[in-house]
């Protein structure tokens, strides 16, 4: 078992240099080595987590594994129960959350998951340099220098897995007095005090509910009404487990809400006073408080990328990506983890997939691990023939099973080539927006889909040689199976007039 | 770069199909919509494709075609998905980007809302679709 | 000679924008919708003028004239400036009386003050009209 004081790669020249050590660092360095790509992983912090090191601070997770699930963990579709593990192709190395929870409760706690994420490395051998911090890029031609603690690294392929950690403070007068939702301190800390919180969102909410019951008076303040899961069916909005404050606002209780916008913080004796504007009419009020924390996010920590030429948009200042999470506007920079959520897709119904989560940024990386291998340095995963009369049960086996779609949906596919010269091939998990797009080889994919009611269904894109794909939705089915005679029938008459080119 | 918070309503300020609205408002629409980037040559509205949603450009350029036809460029400020929603039919053209597109992105099922909690958006965006009418009749007489 | 009861709603009602409103908002457009009347020869609209209602004819007959040709010829049931009332174009085109001529006249100001109180009938407007622009409804006039 490697020891953390080991440094492994020294500053040099490396092929691909990966930076963090969070979820995105580490799938992505365990792929890079599965495919034989000499890589440096660097990381400042001191020990491998990311940001799961550090939070959440009061409650378990939001994503789930189920120890005691409907399929065994050895299945491929455990996947999907299983939100927090990473990914691998050794048995002995899947499914490693579940080994570390005693069945209590499906949502890992904290230091579980972060124990999940070393367990992974000691038990895939994964190495990283820690205590190296990145500073600084530039480019020298083709390559690029990183520029760390510890010296600089030569590099044609950068991977930047560093989150979207940094606290992010809006710059209206009078938030540089106080707190951000990183410096909570200790619950009992707050206890008696009248508490404000900039924010209405998870990390405003999972402050309110873990302070709940120390604050005198919580007052929740932010322009627009909180958005709840509950109410738009799905994982956006403020999730089930911190709806403790909104029942104890209805109940009158001692939390408030208010819709407005802030205009400054005074200070005020030993606390504050917060001037704002309220959303409807436009009214002026002012609160005071012993307490403010301004749980106004997080932004990516690019340090100079922008002067690079990486372009990011959004409040959480993202970097502009390809659908294979490369930099829109410098190739050979990519990027994993969390920052993934700034990939679209195709985003039906306004839903986006899970790339900011583990479970989908997973997936995320390998895809595209695996096109920087056959991008940047040749490397070609082999892509099994298919026997035509197997291709309607391949697709139908995967709607039904297929972790990467019910975890990215809408957003992964599976692809199968329909190349007349070379018949049907498996091309594997490829992105939904990349597919439908490309106007390439005749090709047939399928993916899990959800709309506005809720109703899951696969989806098939049939993409005829050099134009864009068609989309076809098949049904849905209540136990969530599409291994039936419906959906065969359907599936095989859409791809007859295709496959027929393909069959050898 | 990155539009900051109030850079972004700044921006918002600045477009006709917002032009009615008070800075709170502003707030309200940019909290309600989610910046999005798309690289070129990326299809945002799909002919045929269900799920379609509501786009509003900060800042790139997208064509609309119809059948691999160029019918109109819409830049900063022009929208597009609305006809499609409102409708409740996939749509009929595609609208790809030719340059780095920011957008405002709020999803199908929320746009109704939206248009009634913002009246003086369904206005202007009633205007455009009449001056679309317009332009579409005249391309036919 | 006001309106006759009913008179306003049906010939509103010939009017493909306001197609499949409810009857409330049908109701709060009649009690915006007045009526004009014009002599022979006198000029309804002008051309280049800006667009700032919708008429229809009740009673009479006009010519539609552009620059000095004439167009068309339009009775009762008949309307014109439905897109008008939206937008506030232009008029492409002059529309004159012939013989002394009735008309109900929906001005976009009152129109509107309406949409902003009465969303349901706007976004029926919009719906309406991106029908049109994909080719479902009838092609319109002016």
């Amino acid at each position: 078992m490697p020891e953390r004081t080991d440094r492994p790669f020294p500053p040099g020249d490396y092929p691909v240099v990966v930076v963090g050590s969070g979820p995105g660092g580490l799938q992505t360095s365990y792929y890079l080595d599965r495919l034989g790509i000499d890589h440096a992983v660097i990381s400042a912090d001191p020990s491998p987590g990311g940001m799961f090191r550090h939070f959440p601070f009061f409650q378990r997770l939001l994503s789930w594994t189920k120890p005691y699930g409907p399929v065994p963990r050895d299945d491929r579709f455990y996947e999907w129960y299983d939100w927090n593990s990473l990914l691998a192709e050794e048995p002995e190395n899947k499914a490693i959350m579940p080994e570390l929870m005693d069945g209590s409760s499906s949502f890992p706690s904290r230091p579980e998951m972060e124990r999940n994420l070393a367990t992974y490395v000691e038990r895939t051998g994964l190495r990283v340099r820690y205590g190296c911090t990145w500073e600084g890029t530039r480019r020298d031609g083709d390559r690029f220098v990183l520029q760390t603690s510890d010296g600089e690294y030569h590099c044609q392929v950068a991977i930047f897995a560093v989150g979207v950690a940094q606290p992010f403070k809006p710059d209206t007068p009078g938030f540089e007095h106080v707190a951000h939702y990183v410096d909570t301190r200790t619950p009992d800390t707050y206890a008696g005090k009248r508490l404000f919180i900039a924010g209405k969102e998870n990390s405003a909410f999972e402050l309110a509910t873990g302070l709940l019951q120390w604050a005198q008076r919580i007052v929740l303040c932010s322009p627009r009404p909180a958005k709840l899961s509950v109410n738009t069916h799905s994982l956006l909005g403020v999730r089930a487990r911190y709806i403790q404050p909104v029942e104890d606002r209805i109940l009158g209780g001692g939390v408030f809400m208010l819709d407005a916008s802030i205009n400054r913080i005074d200070r005020l004796g030993s606390g504050f006073r917060i001037l704002c504007s309220r959303s409807e009419g436009g009214a002026e009020l002012a609160v005071d408080a012993d307490e403010v924390i301004a749980a106004t996010g997080f932004v990516c920590p690019l340090r100079d990328l922008a002067d690079i030429g990486v372009s990011m948009f959004g409040r959480s200042q993202l970097p502009s990506m390809t659908n294979y999470w490369e930099s829109a506007t410098v190739p050979g920079v990519y990027f994993a983890g969390t920052i993934g959520q700034g990939v679209s897709g195709m985003k039906k119904y306004g839903l986006p997939a899970n790339s900011g989560a583990v479970h989908g940024a997973r997936y995320n990386a390998r895809t595209m691990v695996y096109h920087v291998a056959r991008k940047h340095f040749n490397v070609d995963l082999p892509m099994p023939a298919v026997e035509p009369a197997r291709l309607v049960d391949m697709l139908l086996e995967e709607a039904t099973r297929a972790p990467e779609l019910w975890n990215q949906k809408s957003y992964l596919a599976r692809s199968f080539l329909l190349d007349p010269s070379t018949g049907i091939l498996d091309e594997g998990i490829v992105p939904l927006a990349d597919f439908v797009d490309t106007e390439g080889l005749a090709a047939v994919a399928i993916a899990v889909e959800t709309d506005d009611t809720g109703d899951i269904h696969p989806a098939v894109y049939v993409r005829e040689q050099g134009r864009p794909a068609v989309e076809t939705l098949l049904s849905s089915q209540s136990l969530h199976d599409f291994r039936t005679a419906e959906h065969r029938a359907q599936l095989s008459s859409l791809l007859s007039g295709v496959t027929a080119g393909a069959a050898k | 770069m990155a539009l900051s918070p109030q850079e972004l309503v700044d921006t918002l300020a600045g477009l006709s199909l917002f032009a009615d609205l008070s800075r709170p408002q502003l707030e309200q629409v940019a909290h309600k919509m989610t910046e999005e980037s798309y690289p070129v040559g990326q299809r945002i509205l799909r002919q045929g494709f269900t799920g379609t949603g509501f786009y509003v450009i900060l800042d790139g350029e997208v064509v609309v075609k119809i059948d691999g036809d160029e019918r109109a460029r819409l830049q900063k400020g022009d929208f597009f998905g609305e006809m499609s929603i409102l409708l409740g039919e996939p749509p009929v053209a595609d609208v790809v980007t030719t340059r780095q597109l920011h957008v405002l992105h709020l999803g199908g099922p929320e746009l109704e809302g939206f248009l009634r909690d913002h009246p003086p958006v369904m206005y202007r965006m009633l205007k455009t679709v009449a001056l679309r009418l317009r332009n579409a009749s005249r391309l036919r007489s | 000679m006001p309106p006759k009861p009913g008179e306003v709603t049906s010939a509103l009602a010939r009017v493909p924008l306001f197609d499949g409103i409810s009857e409330e908002s049908m109701e709060r457009l009649v009690a915006v919708t007045g009526e004009l009347e014009f002599e022979a020869d006198q000029f309804i609209v002008i051309q280049g003028q800006v667009g700032t209602g919708l008429y229809v004819i009740l009673d009479g007959a006009a010519r539609v004239v552009r620059g000095s040709d004439e167009l068309a010829r339009l009775g009762p049931n008949d309307f014109f400036g439905e897109l008008s009332v939206i937008d506030q174009q232009p008029r492409n085109a002059s529309v004159q009386a012939i013989e002394p001529t009735r008309c109900l006249a929906l001005a976009s100001w009152d129109l509107l003050d309406l949409l902003e109180s009465d969303p349901k009938l706007a976004l029926n407007l919009i719906r309406g009209l991106a029908a049109r622009v994909r080719g479902q409804g009838e092609l319109h006039r002016h």
